[in-house]
């Protein structure tokens, strides 16, 4: 059914372009003219009323800008450490499950709740999660841990959100190894088990190696999302201050900042392509990198 | 020799039974041991959870904070839920963010639908291009097309309306994938009876393909849905007005201006905003798991 048109008259396939014109004036509207004029924009000096031209300089502006670095490095590193724990831990966590006789659906639909919960609503309560009386401290201090001070200090902050998104999208993890780990051949598992090989060896060769495409689409949804970053740190942060020492503040919170705090279209748009250019190349490098990681596993 | 020969079939038999039951019966407390496990783990995930509910109903909790937390409640007692309720605020919200996300859900499944439909049964010039098209949207990240969107919609004056937020939800590459995908697997022979039968292609779609798309339109309704109750930063840019605001938008601002000062009102705003997608999550949770788990397969 996926005939190419080629030699279809136009008479003939216009009533397809009637069903496509929903989806088609929508990317116009709301894809491709917003793309085309945020890149005029980033060469402008504009505040929505009046605009005048101003070349490179907003680029100049953006990557001189050391809050701009600043939120460039807070971004990565939140991401960076949030993706190196949840997909390991999200892992370990479908393979037992998936290994679970009883309470299995019980047990999955427990740890995905996070996923669903509203990000806004999550984060308030996790805002006293992070009390320094709060849950997490109650936690640390059975292990003899703590008190740490989450949300006060720069780096505690910067990990309080890593936990905290940790849990909010181990659920998903979760579910898409849960997805993967359904599709391994059984014959493979058998193959093994008449060789000898136990349970923790064949999780080892055959799970692991077939996990491959899984942990790269994880860790490119990771990164896109991750470098999105904004609802979580606006609570934790106190709103675009990025608080404590701006350790909070992301790119997606410069570019609502200069955008809508500051009224400086030309400079948010600047910042916002550069984002773009990024958020591109780690969806490319992260392919890369994963399919000649999987490749070795 | 007859009887002997199923008498010691018999009893070896047993003895392998034996030896299988109890290999049975010690696979049965693993896994009982596991479940047990996991329970703990899983209680320890929704601590937060079970935390805010006690909060919420804690009399007193805006009075004496209530930590370190405990795990029972003191003073029972609906106040904290009378108090965030009262003024009706919080009605509104659920009102606006009900409205938006089903006017989501509808336009959106109407556009990826007909658009789905269109490129796997149609035949016509410049699909894969179009086709090539839709897909490379998924690649634009909505922050960089944020401010020429709001300066668009600026110009026509809907700003502190919905249509923002609704209007773009037409555009969604991944739907229209999933849409061409469900209809890729239908047979055609149902259009040709229906354009035998002198069906146009507009009662084709209507009458006989869109009415079959059940699973397919739960799974898109699901997945709108959850993405628009959810959506924070688009309505904060351009729903500034008190008697616009969506849910996240509600809890945002109470929580920044109440949260480490009230600890009971503010833990009993996000109850009321979590509990619903909870008990919707309660009954549906099948489905919610499975369209996400296809959203991650194919994506």
């Amino acid at each position: 059914m996926t005939t190419k048109g080629r030699g279809v008259s136009w008479s003939r396939s216009y009533k397809w372009y009637l069903f496509l014109a929903p989806v088609l004036l929508g990317i116009l509207l709301f894809m491709v003219y917003p793309v085309v004029e945020s890149f005029r924009l980033s060469f402008m000096k504009s505040n929505g009323f009046t605009e005048s031209w101003r070349g490179l300089r907003n680029y100049e502006i953006v990557l001189t800008n050391s809050l701009f670095w600043k939120s460039v490095w807070n971004t990565f590193y939140i991401t960076f450490f949030n993706i190196l724990l949840v997909i390991p831990i999200a892992f370990i966590l479908a393979s037992v499950i998936n290994s679970m006789r009883y309470g299995k659906n019980l047990v999955k639909g427990t740890f995905f709740v996070s996923y669903i919960t509203p990000t806004i609503a999550a984060t308030t309560v996790f805002l006293f999660v992070f009390h320094p009386q709060g849950i997490a401290n109650q936690l640390i201090g059975l292990l003899g841990l703590g008190p740490v001070s989450w949300l006060t200090r720069p780096v505690t902050a910067q990990w309080s959100v890593i936990l905290y998104a940790v849990w909010k999208n181990l659920g998903f993890n979760m579910i898409i190894f849960i997805a993967n780990l359904q599709t391994v051949p059984s014959e493979l598992y058998e193959a093994a088990a008449i060789d000898g090989s136990n349970s923790v060896q064949s999780w080892r060769y055959i799970t692991i190696p077939q996990m491959g495409s899984a942990i790269v689409l994880l860790t490119i949804m990771g990164w896109i999302g991750g470098l999105q970053r904004f609802s979580d740190v606006y609570i934790f942060g106190n709103g675009t201050a990025g608080s404590p020492e701006r350790a909070l503040y992301t790119m997606v919170t410069f570019i609502y900042d200069r955008g809508f705090g500051s009224f400086e279209f030309g400079v948010a748009a600047a910042a916002a392509y550069i984002l773009f250019v990024i958020i591109i190349l780690f969806t490319l490098i992260s392919r890369k990198v994963g399919r000649a990681g999987a490749a070795r596993l | 020799m007859g009887e002997r020969i199923r008498s010691t079939g018999h009893g070896s038999a047993s003895s392998c039974e034996r030896r299988q039951s109890l290999r049975e019966r010690r696979k049965r407390h693993m896994h009982l041991a596991i479940l047990a496990v996991m329970v703990v783990l899983g209680i320890l995930f929704v601590l937060p959870f079970i935390w805010m509910v006690i909060v919420t109903f804690e009399g007193q909790a805006n009075i004496i904070p209530p930590v370190p937390p405990k795990y029972y409640i003191e003073n029972p007692s609906l106040f904290n839920l009378k108090i965030v309720t009262e003024n009706g605020q919080l009605l509104t919200s659920y009102i606006n963010s009900f409205f938006v996300a089903v006017c989501s859900v509808a336009l959106n499944l109407f556009s990826v639908l007909m658009g789905g439909y269109a490129l796997s049964k149609g035949r016509f010039r410049g699909k894969g291009v179009i086709l090539m098209v839709i897909l490379s949207t998924m690649m634009i990240p909505f922050e960089t097309r944020m401010i020429p969107m709001f300066t668009m919609f600026n110009a026509v004056g809907a700003i502190n309306t919905f249509w923002p937020i609704i209007l773009p939800t037409v555009v969604d590459g991944f739907g229209v994938l999933m849409a061409q995908q469900y209809y890729d697997e239908l047979p055609g022979e149902l259009r040709e009876s229906a354009a035998i039968d002198g069906a146009g292609e507009a009662r084709t779609f209507f009458g006989i393909y869109l009415p079959i798309a059940g699973p397919l339109v739960s799974t898109l309704a699901i997945l709108t849905f959850l993405t628009s109750w959810n959506n924070f930063l688009w309505p904060l840019v351009v729903l500034t007005r008190q008697e616009l605001r969506t849910i996240p938008l509600f809890i945002s601002s109470f929580s920044m201006e109440n949260s480490m000062r009230y600890m009971g009102t503010t833990m009993a705003v996000a109850f009321m905003a979590i509990i619903p997608v909870m008990i919707v999550y309660l009954f549906l949770q099948k489905y919610i798991i499975q369209s996400v788990a296809t959203s991650g397969i194919k994506g």
